[in-house]
C-alpha cells in the first residue's frame, strides 16, 4: 500500500463520513463497496476497517449532538440490548455464511426500506412541547419549525425487533445499521427523524464494538487502512454535522431513499454473481 | 430523570466521546504519518493499534459512565438495561480474545 491508495481510501472515508452523519447510516454502506471493489480488498477486510470508522463516526456524531436533547439515551440503551446481541451473534456467525447470500438479503431489505421512506416523506411525528412524552418519548428543540417539540416512543418490539436485525446487519456486512433502525424508529414507531438519526447515531458505535473486537482478533483489521479511513470518515462527518441542522427533514429521507436505492441495486448485482 | 440530570448526563458523554475519539485520531495520524515514512515500523505499529483500542474502548466507556450515572439516579430499571448491555460486550471480548489464541 502506498501514498496515493491511503489518500483514496482518506477521501472516500470523507465522502461516506459526510453522507454518514446527514442521515445517521455510519458511512459504511459507501466505504465497504469502496474497499471491496474498488480496492479489491476482501470483503472481510472491507467490513472490519468500515465497523472502525462507523465507531468514530458515532463518537464524533454523538459529541456534537450531545447537550441539545436529540439524542434519547434511554430509548437508545434500551434498544442496545437488542442491537449488541444482533452484532455479537452475526460476529461469529459471519465466518460460516456466503457472501452472496448476504448480499441478496441486503439487496432486499434496503430496497423495502427506500419504498418506506418515499411514502412516508411527509409525517412529522411531533407534538406540543406540553404533551407527556411518556417514560422513554423526549422533547427537543426543533430547528425546522423553531419550537420545542415532544414525542411518544409506539411499538417498542418493533423498536427492539429492527435494533437486533440492524446489530446483525452491522456484525455480519460492517455498515452502522442506522440504514435500518432510521426509517423504522421515524415511520412506525414516532421517533421523529432528527432525534431517531441522532439517537441511531449514538447507538452504531456500541453495536459495532459487540462485533469488532472478534474481527480485530481474527486479523481483518488492517491497521494503515482503518487509520486513513478513520481520518478520513471524521473529517467528513464534521463537515456532514455542519450540514445536518440546515437540512429540512423531507431532503433528508429523500435523500436517504436514493441511497438505499442505489445500494440495494449494487447489492444484487453483486449478490447474483 | 428530569430534565437537568438528562443534560447532565449528555454533557459527560459528550465530552468523553470528544476525548475518546480525538485521543485515538491523534494516536492514528501520526501512526500513518510514521508508517507513510517507513522509518520507525514499531513505533507506527504501536500509536496504530492504540489508536484502535482507545477507538473500540470509547463506546464501552460510555456504557459504563452511564450506568454509574443511573445508580446515582436511583434509575434501577436502567441500571439493568446498561448491565445487560455490558454483559453482550464481555462475551465480545472474551470471543475475540479466543479466537486472537486461535490465530497463534
Amino acid at each position: 500500500m502506498t501514498l496515493p491508495i491511503v489518500f483514496a481510501v482518506m477521501a472516500a472515508g470523507a465522502v461516506g463520513g459526510c453522507l454518514g452523519s446527514l442521515l445517521g447510516l455510519g458511512g459504511g454502506v459507501f466505504l465497504v463497496p469502496f474497499l471491496n471493489v474498488a480496492l479489491g480488498l476482501d470483503f472481510k477486510v472491507a467490513a472490519a476497517v468500515s465497523l472502525m470508522t462507523v465507531i468514530a463516526t458515532s463518537s464524533a456524531v454523538s459529541a456534537g449532538t450531545a447537550g441539545r436533547q436529540l439524542i434519547n439515551l434511554r430509548l437508545g440503551m434500551l434498544l442496545e440490548i437488542a442491537s449488541t446481541a444482533g452484532g455479537l451473534t452475526l460476529g461469529v456467525l459471519v465466518e460460516h455464511m456466503s457472501d452472496a447470500l448476504l448480499n441478496r438479503m441486503f439487496a432486499v431489505v434496503t430496497a423495502a426500506i427506500a419504498v418506506l421512506m418515499l411514502t412516508r416523506l411527509e409525517r412529522r411525528n411531533v407534538l406540543g412541547a406540553d404533551v407527556d412524552p411518556g417514560p422513554l418519548g423526549g422533547r427537543f428543540y426543533d430547528d425546522e419549525s423553531g419550537r420545542h417539540v415532544a414525542y411518544r416512543v409506539r411499538r417498542l418490539p418493533v423498536a427492539l425487533v429492527a435494533s437486533l436485525l440492524a446489530g446483525g446487519v452491522s456484525g455480519a456486512l460492517g455498515i452502522g445499521g442506522g440504514i435500518l433502525k432510521v426509517p423504522i424508529l421515524n415511520a412506525w414507531c414516532g421517533v421523529p427523524m432528527r432525534a431517531a438519526a441522532a439517537t441511531s447515531a449514538l447507538m452504531i458505535g456500541v453495536t459495532a464494538v459487540s462485533s469488532v473486537p472478534i474481527q480485530y482478533a481474527r486479523g481483518y483489521v488492517i491497521p494503515p487502512v482503518a487509520a486513513a479511513a478513520v481520518l478520513g470518515v471524521l473529517l467528513g462527518s464534521r463537515a456532514g454535522f455542519w450540514f445536518g441542522g440546515r437540512a429540512r427533514a423531507k431532503w433528508l429521507k429523500l435523500l436517504m431513499a436514493m441511497v438505499l436505492g442505489s445500494v440495494s441495486v449494487l447489492y444484487f448485482v453483486r449478490g447474483m454473481r | 430523570m428530569n430534565d437537568a440530570e438528562i443534560s447532565r448526563l449528555e454533557g459527560h458523554l459528550g465530552r468523553l466521546l470528544l476525548g475518546g475519539v480525538l485521543t485515538a485520531a491523534a494516536s492514528l495520524a501520526l501512526g500513518l504519518a510514521i508508517w507513510l515514512t517507513g522509518a520507525l515500523p514499531a513505533v507506527s505499529n504501536v500509536l496504530l493499534t492504540a489508536g484502535l483500542m482507545v477507538l473500540m474502548a470509547t463506546p464501552i466507556l460510555r456504557v459504563v459512565v452511564s450506568m454509574i450515572e443511573y445508580v446515582r439516579m436511583r434509575d434501577w430499571f436502567f441500571v439493568a438495561t446498561t448491565l445487560v448491555v455490558l454483559i453482550v460486550l464481555f462475551v465480545t471480548i472474551a470471543v475475540a480474545v479466543m479466537n486472537a489464541h486461535r490465530r497463534v
